[in-house]
């Protein structure tokens, strides 16, 4: 059994054991929950139209959370939107997370194809994701598979950077020199010894990550790019609204906390895992 | 709260346009520019808003979007064949070098814009011209193949502006873009794209439409036309003090508008300008007149329009305006009304079946169709309820909306089964003789209507020198099209121009949805 392993309970308790980070994490389980029986939970149909009742206010009989320009209800919108949302930022962060650490893994351990790769990824740092996302978006058209490409492009060189310094710690480790002089193979090694013992500085950013990915997901759905109309999403819903924001500001601000919410819970979280992980800040 | 709240918003998103107004200047704002300001080459509304002020047509229009006024010609004769019409031009024109204008330029602009070298799109609004001469210094002479009974109408458009030959042709395919020499109210400053262009007055202009009170110069030294794409920003600009007047007031913010004692609100009653969704006749599955029929019933347009335009616009019925010249109302009663399950029963009995997904179809077509558009608010708005009132009856509806830079080459393409689209016009003859002839395939005529009869219609319509034989010609094809559904005309949008307190005469026109036209009464009083 590794180190990360054996060192998990207490990572969970000293998580939980900040009333902010636990907060989060409950906050983030209910979110996930929302948006997978949104279905079941949602009063309506999201793109159901009742034009005898747009732009309602919150709080209303029918319409918790209001309606919107269409007549559609907010809470089933919301519901529907944070399912896009979550699934948009999630599969990004998997895709541009699973090359990312692929990348940074083969760099640190063949060495001879580090600078290549390294070189790489800062070509890729170098572009702004959203103006990948607009390239894309010019060359295929919008919609959620050009948004779900600009982030895992994103991702993938910050993923690749910290897999790879985190590995090259573990790298320099005596179990790794124990591990080798038993003749252990290079894949079985990677497999066995170096990935696990990197899972926890790749869980704390990927945490992080995850409400970057969804803010700028977001960004470039407000900005056309992403979702349209009339699929539910935060960032587009957000963008609809905008034009009644000084009569109906529920249309843009209900969605617009949804992000922002969801946001500082996965950076809560992360800072959280991020000090529960480092011995040096343990009590 | 919530009025301490838009306040502080207002207050907020004013505060870079803020910088103080110069004295005896006023900023016009709108939503969009326009790629260039050459009258024969320009087709946009917001070229329009511009070009009105910088030159003069030989007619104007009177407010009632009827009546015929004097321009630059002060009078004029129509020969009793229809065919020629002889203008008596103003003998104190002067353009904004101060030359003076004469009939060579009327010659000359009226030619240029109909030459095919010019490619103007709308040169037919021209008529079929035989010759244009000048016969004397201040005398034009304009000849036609055939009478053309609303030519006089379109030269109230801004197509037909006068311009300075000598300009043109130093500017080339500058003109409009780097300069700019007209007979308006307004001269040419400079153009900065997507951002403003900047006139100045014209001192010595004393021939505006006999329209407006004031008969001489404009009252307001330099005009600012600034682009604010935003909806709320133009409000927040134009309740602050920040900008002067607009036409581009979002409708959900009329109500609200006309309770600020700072700002005045006008409108005009007879705006034409109709938003409508029109299917291309030969695409699978909207090629069925009955499926098109269908779909027009089951659509609530009433319920739609007064969601969508916030009950600032009417509900349309079939293509014409009822306070268009020429318009039939027997055809109106020809365009099925809202009945969803009549919708459905007539798409079973025109054998489209629903199946397990929810959409019907029939002989292994779907019911379903693309449709294109500009991604306006209104069209994103009223596709979006559309698709799901024809989501209810079996019909797929997918949306495309372009941002206007691409949205037109888009649109004139085969790619899609319908169109959303709006437009300005000033009678049936205006507005049928645009998209319905056959010549006029694939655009402005995206429908690819193809009809004989309707050409031959149109045809008597152009050419009848009798109202009477016009307006029946043009009523058997308001008819023939309310039966084939070849439109679902949505809305009749009204025009509101929103002003400060700082500026008066700020009235709405409309002309080709022009909402200041000349602006001849525009005053800026603090």
């Amino acid at each position: 059994m590794t180190a990360a392993w054996v060192a998990r309970p207490t990572v969970l308790r000293l998580v939980l054991r900040d009333v902010a980070a636990a907060a989060s994490a409950g906050f983030l389980a209910l979110v996930v929950l929302a948006a997978l029986l949104a279905p079941w939970l949602a009063p309506f149909d999201p793109y159901e139209t009742d034009l005898m009742a747009v732009m309602q206010p919150p709080g209303g009989q029918d319409y918790p959370l209001g309606t919107d320009g269409q007549g559609r209800d907010m809470l089933s919108r919301l519901l529907f939107g944070l399912r896009v949302t979550l699934a948009m930022g999630l599969t990004a962060l998997v895709f541009g997370g699973v090359i990312g650490v692929t990348v940074g893994f083969i760099a640190a351990y063949w060495r001879r194809v580090d600078g290549l790769l390294m070189r790489l990824m800062d070509v890729l740092l170098s572009f702004p994701a959203i103006l990948f996302g607009l390239a894309l978006a010019a060359t295929f058209g919008p919609g959620l598979v050009a948004v779900v490409i600009a982030l895992s492009v994103a991702t993938v060189p910050l993923m690749a950077r910290i897999a790879r310094s985190t590995a090259l710690v573990v790298m320099a480790q005596d179990y790794i020199e124990a591990a080798r002089a038993t003749g252990m193979g290079d894949w079985r090694l990677i497999r066995r010894h170096l990935a696990p013992n990197c899972v926890a500085p790749l869980m704390v950013f990927a945490t992080l990550r995850l409400g970057q990915v969804i803010l700028l997901g977001s960004a470039l759905s407000f900005l056309g790019l992403g979702a349209q109309a009339p699929t539910a999403e935060l960032g587009a819903m957000a963008a609809q609204g905008r034009t009644f924001l000084f009569f109906a500001p529920h249309i843009s601000v209900i969605p617009s906390f949804a992000i922002f919410a969801i946001v500082l819970a996965c950076n809560l979280l992360g800072d959280a895992l991020r000090d529960a992980l480092d011995p040096k800040l343990r009590p | 709260m919530r009025r301490l709240l838009t306040a502080l918003c207002l207050a907020a998103m004013a505060l870079p346009a803020v910088a103080q107004t110069p004295r005896n200047t006023a900023v016009l704002m709108r939503e969009i520019d326009a790629d260039r300001y050459d009258p024969a080459r320009s087709t946009a509304r917001s070229a329009g808003e511009v070009i009105y002020m910088l030159s003069d047509t030989l007619v104007s229009m009177d407010w009632d979007m009827r009546t015929i006024r004097p321009g630059l010609a002060e009078r004029w004769d129509i020969s009793p064949d229809g065919r020629t019409y002889t203008f008596h031009l103003r003998s104190d024109v002067t353009f904004c070098d101060g030359r003076a204008m004469t009939a060579d330029d009327v010659v000359y602009t009226i030619n240029r814009w109909i030459a095919p070298a010019t490619r103007s799109p709308v040169a037919w609004r021209a008529g079929r011209v035989k010759e244009i001469r000048a016969t004397g210094p201040h005398t034009v002479e304009y000849e036609l193949q055939e009478p053309f009974s609303e030519l006089l109408s379109q030269l109230t458009l801004f197509f037909a502006s006068i311009v300075d030959r000598a300009t043109v042709e130093r500017l080339g395919d500058n003109f409009g873009v780097q300069g700019f020499n007209g007979t308006g109210p307004y001269c040419w400053v400079s153009w900065t794209p997507r951002q403003d262009v900047v006139l100045q007055r014209h001192p010595t202009y004393r021939w505006g439409p006999p329209i407006y009170e004031n008969r001489g110069p404009a009252q307001i030294e330099r005009i600012i036309w600034r682009v604010i794409p935003e909806a709320t920003a133009r409000l927040a600009a134009l309740q602050t003090g920040a900008a002067d007047a607009t036409q581009y007031v979002p409708t959900v913010a009329l109500d609200q508008l006309r309770r600020v004692p700072s700002v005045t609100v006008t409108t005009q009653p007879n705006y034409l300008w109709d938003y409508y969704m029109a299917f291309k006749v030969d695409k699978p599955f909207v090629s069925d007149p009955a499926a098109r029929r269908a779909m027009a019933m089951a659509i609530n347009k009433p319920a739609m329009v007064r969601a969508v335009w916030s009950g600032h616009a009417t509900a349309a019925v079939n293509i014409v305006n009822p306070v268009a010249l020429d318009y039939d109302a027997a055809s109106d009663a020809l365009v099925p009304g809202f009945d969803p399950p009549a919708a459905m029963r007539l798409l079973d009995e025109a054998g489209w079946r629903a199946s397990t997904d929810g959409v019907r179809a029939k002989d292994g077509v779907r019911a379903s169709f693309l449709v294109y558009g500009i991604s306006t608010l209104e069209n994103q708005r009223q596709s979006e309820i559309m698709q799901q009132a024809l989501r209810r009856v079996g019909v797929e509806m997918q949306i495309q909306l372009f941002d206007a830079t691409v949205a037109w080459g888009r649109m004139a393409t085969q790619e899609f089964g319908a169109v959303f689209l709006s437009y300005p016009y000033f009678s049936a003859g205006d507005a049928l003789n645009l998209y319905f002839q056959s010549t006029q395939r694939p655009s402005p005529n995206r429908m690819n209507w193809n009809s004989p009869e309707t050409d031959a219609w149109l045809a008597t319509s152009r050419s009848a020198t009798d109202p009477a034989v016009r307006a029946a010609a043009l009523a058997n094809v308001q008819r023939q099209l309310a039966e084939a559904n070849v439109w679902i005309t949505t809305a009749r949008e009204q025009l509101f121009v929103g002003a400060s307190s700082r500026v008066t005469g700020a009235r709405a026109h409309g002309l080709y949805g022009v909402g200041l036209y000349k602006g001849l009464d525009l005053r800026v009083v603090r």
